[in-house]
């Protein structure tokens, strides 16, 4: 089995939503759309207070070449323009749309065999971001600039307790591998991998099951056809659906020190991404609704949630049946990379994969003791730097040689301060130290 | 609902805890004590007890140094209690197995304040000091007190044998003469291989007498997670290699510098060092590379050492290689992965230093 140097084994927990079938969640009256759901520049509205809009609408247009549109979750009307925190704690401007409870639906015509152009217009229309969490708009990574011969789903969903990627391939086969095709087509590829983590074995013989669909086992491998989309399975691992360590372990290439995977021929896409796209060509649906996982102890009935943007988290959590009263964390999005959230008080976004209530138990609030130079850190770091010593000079404010360690080349993936027996805060480290290198600048 | 928790991801963490590494650690180390006290007190019953003794009083004193010393820097003491993390315990206990059962009670305490105190707390608590705290209290206690650290007496009055035991050779004095010394000084060596290993006749330090005790601590450590197996096989091996090594350079017979081999692993405080001391993750390098090169000098070292003193010197050995520690982490460090020319780098680190 295909995997990287460095890691760790982290419990997965997915057993608590592994097997619940995605359900709907019911329409809210409320909903607050963010303009900034992307890397990249916040959309511009298109539409003014007190106009009425249908699902499906666009209400806010990408303002740049690196943005995304933004559409209406819902029919009802624009009541107003509103700054509020975000998950990540950040203010940013949201439309606030009220429901009047009406099920019109605006869709962009159907595409029947769209050209690569055409596929790459039509994943721009829709809004599409990647939505594995960064949230990089897939039009302007469908136009890489530089040649690319291969393309990588990432379907590892390495972070514990999230099932919606899961779910996503168990219950949409078809579709996600027709939307596979459909971005080879748009960046003009044929070799294509889905890597897909040892944990998901129902989502991989659903996948295998499909014509032109075959597994990475050398027979199989031997009998490829031009065309064929090969399944690699993963070791179970954690950080194996960060991409760079997605493509060592599928291609076994690495990407350069501060370059994109396009430097070594990689486009990589998430599963939803993939499903989004088919969605917005083949159904002419714009971006607008996603899957995500509620799950962890503190919630009463965990659940695989198809959830339109800018529904309130409270909502979610009351349709889940609420929290428990040994929540002590929550976060949103997986565990090792998620947002921790001060309260409910916050909205979704075409990003969120999850939102999780932790327990004590789970969560593990020890408060951070001294570092005693165990070296765990180092090990398992899927970018082969030095944690110890980006946190040591973190601490100690000196930020020359905390980037000297590599703070600036980690993605914070949460590995080393998972293992770390003193709990040091690692990840928080490098955060601030990459703050001070951009207020340096 | 409970408080809300806010901080930085990840938000879920491995149940290890340094306290919980420490606590494994002392239960490694539990086996061998005992066996010590018992192989002791069954040739002599007064030196059991007296090696209970030892070993109860650096505990003690250990743990205790490191309460008044943070109740001194005005720490409460529920703080402390709170914060305790089982290192000083794991250093009282080691320098109570690196003591002999002759050694007077004001050396236990005495080593095992200054372990604590002067080495550790004083240069800014767990993770912060040099040299091995252990390691130093040992030597600590040899140099200061000498006779009283157990060194220059007769070890066993009781009995017919009344060998000389310098405190830094493993004193096998229940046979006659001590392993190495006789390995190095020539003489007939009574005792098996399988006698050192299972510490039967073997009289030193009450924690090193029993390898296979050790040996089983070192497997439950290393089944725990705690210990890394290649560091203490490495520095064993390095050692017992650069015996044969020297033994050959002396002009021994092929075979003859074979049969070196196996005593020279098992006397001494080798084991008890290999798998205790020199691993202690404060004062070993943080890279692969770094690691194997240190082991593998730290062997050779030992094994010089012992040549040139005709004696013990592993703890020496250790605390020489301790200071050598920054120059390794300094020196040797990662290629990060995606590593490219150095060239290139610089430049693009030029570039955002612009």
């Amino acid at each position: 089995m295909k995997t990287f140097k460095g890691g760790f084994h982290v419990p997965d927990n997915k057993a608590l939503t592994a097997e619940l079938g995605v359900e709907l969640m019911p329409l809210v009256p409320d909903y607050f759309v963010s303009l900034s759901q992307h890397i990249g520049k916040p959309a511009t509205p298109v539409v003014n207070v007190g106009d009425q809009v249908v699902e499906g609408q666009l209400i806010a247009q990408a303002s740049s070449f690196v943005s995304a549109n933004i559409h209406s979750p819902v029919c009802g009307e624009v009541v107003e323009l509103v700054k509020r925190k975000n998950a990540q704690g950040a203010t940013v401007d949201y439309l606030h749309i009220k429901s009047n409870g009406k099920q019109d639906k605006f869709t962009l015509p159907k595409l029947a065999d769209p050209t690569a152009e055409e596929i790459v217009k039509r994943v721009a229309e829709a809004g599409i971001v990647g939505l594995g969490g960064a949230g990089f708009p897939t039009a302007v990574k469908l136009q890489p600039q530089d040649p690319v011969d291969t393309l990588i789903i990432n379907a590892a969903e390495c972070e514990p307790y999230l099932n919606c990627d899961n779910r996503l391939m168990i219950e949409r086969a078809a579709e996600f591998v027709e939307g596979v095709r459909l971005i080879a087509k748009a960046i003009n590829v044929s070799n294509v991998y889905i890597g897909i983590e040892a944990n998901k074995m129902q989502a991989y013989d659903a996948l295998v099951a499909l014509d032109g669909v075959i597994g990475d086992s050398k027979k199989e491998l031997e009998g490829r056809k031009e065309g064929d989309i090969v399944v690699v399975l993963l070791k179970k691992k954690y950080p194996q659906g960060a991409e760079k360590t997605l493509i060592k372990a599928c291609v076994n290439r690495e990407v350069p020190v501060g370059g994109l995977p396009s430097a070594v021929g990689c486009i990589v896409d998430n599963v939803g991404t993939a499903y989004a796209v088919y969605d917005a060509v083949v159904n002419g649906r714009s971006l607008y609704k996603r899957w995500m996982t509620v799950s962890g102890q503190g919630v009463n009935s965990p659940k695989n949630l198809e959830v339109s943007v800018g529904t309130p988290l409270s909502a979610i959590i009351e349709f889940c049946g609420g929290l428990k009263d040994d929540t002590v964390k929550l976060v949103s999005g997986g565990p090792m990379m998620g947002f921790s959230l001060a309260d409910l008080d916050v909205v979704t976004t075409k990003t969120d994969s999850g939102l999780l209530a932790l327990t004590d138990k789970e969560a593990c609030t020890v408060l951070p003791t001294p570092c005693i130079n165990c070296g765990r850190c180092a090990e398992v770091c899927p970018m082969r730097l030095m944690p110890m010593y980006i946190d040591f000079y973190t601490t100690v404010g000196d930020t020359a040689n905390a980037v000297r360690y590599g703070a600036a080349n980690c993605f914070e993936c949460g590995t080393c301060a998972y293992v770390c027996p003193a709990k040091r805060p690692i990840v928080q480290s490098v955060r601030l130290t990459k703050m001070r290198m951009k207020e340096k600048k | 609902m409970a408080q809300l928790v806010y901080s930085s991801s990840p938000h879920v963490k491995s149940p290890r805890t340094t306290r919980r590494i420490m606590i494994d650690v002392c239960i490694a180390l539990l086996p061998a004590c005992i066996a010590g006290c018992v192989l002791l007190g069954l040739a002599n019953p007064t030196n059991g007890w007296l090696s209970l003794m030892l070993i109860a009083i650096s505990c003690l004193s250990a743990v205790a140094s490191e309460f008044v010393f943070l109740l001194c820097c005005k720490k409460s003491f529920k703080t402390i209690l709170h914060e305790f993390d089982f290192t000083s315990l794991v250093t009282g206990l080691l320098i109570g197995m690196n003591l002999y059962p002759t050694s007077k009670w004001y050396a236990a305490l005495l080593a095992s304040v200054f372990a604590v105190v002067v080495v550790k707390m004083l240069f800014g608590g767990t993770g912060k000091n040099i040299v091995n705290p252990a390691i130093a209290g040992r030597i600590f206690a040899f140099i200061a007190f000498g006779a009283a650290f157990g060194g220059v007496m007769h070890f066993n009055q009781g009995d017919s044998a009344t060998t000389v035991v310098s405190p830094i050779t493993n004193g096998a004095v229940t046979a006659g003469s001590t392993p190495l010394q006789t390995l190095f000084n020539g003489g007939s060596n009574t005792l098996t291989n399988v006698d050192l290993l299972l510490g039967t006749g073997v009289a030193g330090c009450i924690g090193e007498i029993c390898k296979i005790a050790l040996i089983a601590g070192g497997i439950y450590l290393v089944i725990r997670g705690v210990l890394n197996f290649r560091w203490p096989l490495v520095y064993i091996a390095a050692t017992g290699v650069t015996a044969v090594i020297i033994a050959l350079i002396g002009g021994s017979s092929f075979v003859d510098a074979l049969e070196i081999f196996l005593p020279s692993i098992l006397s001494g405080g080798l084991i008890l060092g290999a798998i205790f001391m020199a691993t202690d993750y404060v004062t070993t390098p943080n890279t692969k590379l770094g690691n194997y090169i240190y082991f593998v000098l730290l062997g050779v070292l030992t094994a010089v050492l012992r040549k040139a003193v005709k004696g013990e010197a592993v703890s020496f050995a250790i605390l020489l290689m301790n200071l050598l520690v920054p120059l390794f982490d300094r020196y040797i460090r990662r290629k990060p992965f995606g590593y490219v020319k150095p060239v290139k780098e610089k430049k693009s680190k030029q570039k955002e230093g612009e």
